[in-house]
């Protein structure tokens, strides 16, 4: 148990009437300061290339995919929330994924799959809501996941400008 | 034995082996590309590559899969001389290799791809386009060839020709443009085209039946026994997300298999689909199968082999020791004999390890006192009985379905399987684990125990065999002593 002591209150603070005027003086001057509070579900959120949201899967211009379900996003998940099945496709790169899920209940927003994917197929898109009325409709599959490139055209620029710093220094040191 | 210095320490090796096989007894981690230890050395890859100093000669470099070993022989394969020349050499092997390791089966378990990592450079020094080759060419039903990712070991086209001693393939066509091809480019025909994707150290032959099935490092390996000749050749069954199992390769076992095993046994893991299983215990009523509490099943299956015996036991040739032993008593007691299912051979038989014979646990069982029974005899034995206990995998399959229906009703008949028949006969069928969901021991053919493992678990509501025979023993038994 703890017995805690209250201040004694000088004369003035019993005053009452002083310190309320002082503590509205305070609301006087923030009202008219700059405002940092964002009305968020009206005024939507600032985002850019740096902003590391919710996965997607990028579409080629031709309409095809360009993940070849190489299942390194799958083993560099932390989470477990991507599952893989690929399948044969006869377009050149031989495998297409047939099947691939992510649950973005368990999605923690790292980035490692993005940074595991040798194909640039898999980027953090600025896309960060996410709220639905079950948790079977939060597991996204491909077609869910799919965005075309030019959507995701900022993040592809700003993940090839952090390999190449990677690649130079790697190769001075 | 031959002594001989690896870095500096002082070893015994094997003078009939080649210099390699020494340096990995001890853990050296040479690469090594066509050499192969099931096959004969050729030395076309160069990667084994080592330095070695031999009397008062100077240190030179030699290939360690052609080099024999003598005695005083200095070996350095850590030297930087060694290393240089391995990576070198490494360097040629990947000038034409595509960068396929994203699309490639083979990713994970590839030689290439391990040394690359371990020695090479990430980069590459040259500008000209690789070279373009056929990356779809289908050499029969069972593999397909890469020629792109071919880096021209030869260890197939030696397979072909060493182990099943049927020469199928060749190395075709001239410097870059070399190809591995059958010849007149026939399919590959044989029972054993499945080793070519185990032997082969990059992706270049790859299974069809495995093609884009899995990335093999999310398998889950176990080491077992294979089911499907009594040979029993040594395996690794191989498992994804638990319980869909997608491979099956052998496993190193001199004294069964070597490193070799048959298509047959290595594309059985279709006989183990989870698909129509049987679960749980059920009994015949007026409306077909019902499902019952296993313990109710239990009693009333034992009391029928006790009051309408003597009752006819037959097991599934899958059998393994422990339930056999256990078997044997459950007929004990009930004062008959076991028998086991013995099927005909099935054709398949070859001089190299597939014996033709199907019943994988054969020597075990009748070592166990179990006697072998034919179809015929069988039926003609199950024709006169009044009851009947059929136990082990695929038991139905082995005597037919059809040989089952045309049996009396008046015979009892008591099934443990893993699926169920439609016959006027059956009383009671209990649903079991198959031989990749339980442990146990087979003896194959020579008599070399093989033990399979629990590979993926077993269905929800299927029961332990081993369970099943101890409680009809011990509810046979219980009528006698009270």
């Amino acid at each position: 148990m703890v017995i805690v002591k209250r201040k004694q209150l000088s004369l003035f603070e019993r005053l009452y009437l002083p310190e309320i005027f002082r503590g509205l003086g305070v609301t006087m001057r923030a009202i008219f300061r700059r405002k940092i509070t964002r009305q968020y579900p009206e005024e939507p959120l600032v985002t850019n290339a740096v902003t590391r949201g919710q996965p997607r899967l990028v579409v080629n211009e031709d309409d095809t995919i360009r993940c070849v379900s190489c299942g390194l996003c799958e083993i560099a998940c932390p989470a477990y929330a991507i599952t893989i099945d690929g399948q044969e496709t006869e377009r050149f790169i031989e495998r297409e994924p047939e099947r691939f899920d992510i649950d973005m209940l368990r999605c923690i927003l790292c980035g490692f799959c993005e940074e595991a994917c040798p194909k640039d197929a898999i980027l953090m898109s600025n896309e960060l809501e996410l709220a639905d009325t079950s948790r079977q409709a939060l597991i996204y599959d491909i077609e869910k996941l799919k965005r075309p490139v030019s959507s995701l055209q900022d993040r592809l620029d700003y993940v090839y400008k952090l390999n190449n710093r990677w690649q130079n220094s790697s190769s001075t040191s | 034995m031959t002594k001989i210095f690896i870095d500096g320490r002082e070893v015994e090796a094997d003078p009939k082996q080649p210099l390699v096989h020494a340096l990995h007894k001890e853990g050296e981690d040479v690469p090594t590309y066509c050499y192969h230890p099931g096959l004969s050395p050729v030395g076309s890859c160069r990667i084994c590559q080592v330095e070695v100093k031999q009397g008062d000669m100077p240190a030179r470099v030699v290939v360690a899969c052609r080099t024999p070993v003598s005695e005083g022989m200095q070996v350095f394969a850590n030297s930087p001389k060694a290393h240089e020349v391995r990576r070198e050499c490494l360097e040629f092997l990947l000038k034409n290799h595509p960068l396929d390791c994203p699309i490639c089966d083979k990713a994970g378990e590839c030689d290439l791809q391990d040394f690359s990592f371990n020695e090479g450079q990430s980069f590459s020094r040259t500008v000209e386009p690789r070279r373009k080759l056929d990356k779809r060419k289908s050499l029969g039903d069972v593999i397909l060839l890469d020629e792109e990712r071919c880096i021209l070991c030869s260890r197939c086209v030696r397979f072909m020709e060493e182990v099943p001693k049927t020469p199928q393939l060749t190395v075709s066509g001239l410097a870059a443009r070399s190809t591995i091809s059958t010849f007149m480019d026939r399919p590959l025909t044989g029972n054993y085209q499945g080793n070519l994707a185990d032997v082969c150290p990059v992706g270049a032959l790859t299974l069809k039946s495995f093609r884009f099935q899995a990335r093999v490092w999310n398998l889950k390996p176990t080491a077992s026994t294979c089911g499907e000749c009594s040979r029993g050749c040594s395996v690794i069954h191989e498992v994804l997300r638990s319980d869909e199992l997608k491979r099956t390769r052998p496993r190193e076992n001199q004294q069964v298999n070597g490193w070799w095993m048959c298509d047959t046994g290595r594309f059985a893991i279709d006989k183990h689909e989870l698909e129509g299983r049987l679960t749980g215990a059920h009994l015949h009523g007026n409306h077909g199968l019902k499902a019952t509490k296993t313990e109710e099943a239990l009693e009333l299956a034992s009391n029928m082999l006790a009051l309408h015996g003597p009752p006819v036991i037959v097991a599934s040739p899958w059998l393994t020791q422990e339930e056999g032993t256990l078997l044997v008593e459950l007929a004990q007691s009930l004062g008959t004999k076991a028998h086991f299912f013995s099927p005909a051979a099935n054709g398949l038989a070859d001089d190299l390890l597939h014996t033709g014979d199907p019943a994988p646990n054969r020597r075990g069982l009748t070592e166990l006192g179990l006697e072998p029974i034919e179809s015929e005899a069988l039926l003609e034995s199950l024709m006169e009985a009044k009851s009947a206990l059929l136990v082990g995998e695929r038991i139905i399959d082995l005597i037919g379905e059809d040989q089952l229906q045309t049996l009396p009703a008046a015979l009892r008949l008591i099934i443990c399987d893993l699926k169920s028949v439609s016959a006027p006969a059956l009383n009671a069928c209990f649903g079991i684990h198959s031989c990749v969901e339980r442990r146990g021991t087979w003896i194959n053919v020579d008599g070399q125990r093989g033990r399979i493992s629990m590979c993926r678990p077993a269905p929800a509501g299927t029961l332990e065999l081993e369970n099943l025979l101890r409680s009809l023993t011990s509810g046979t038994r219980a009528p006698a002593s009270a």
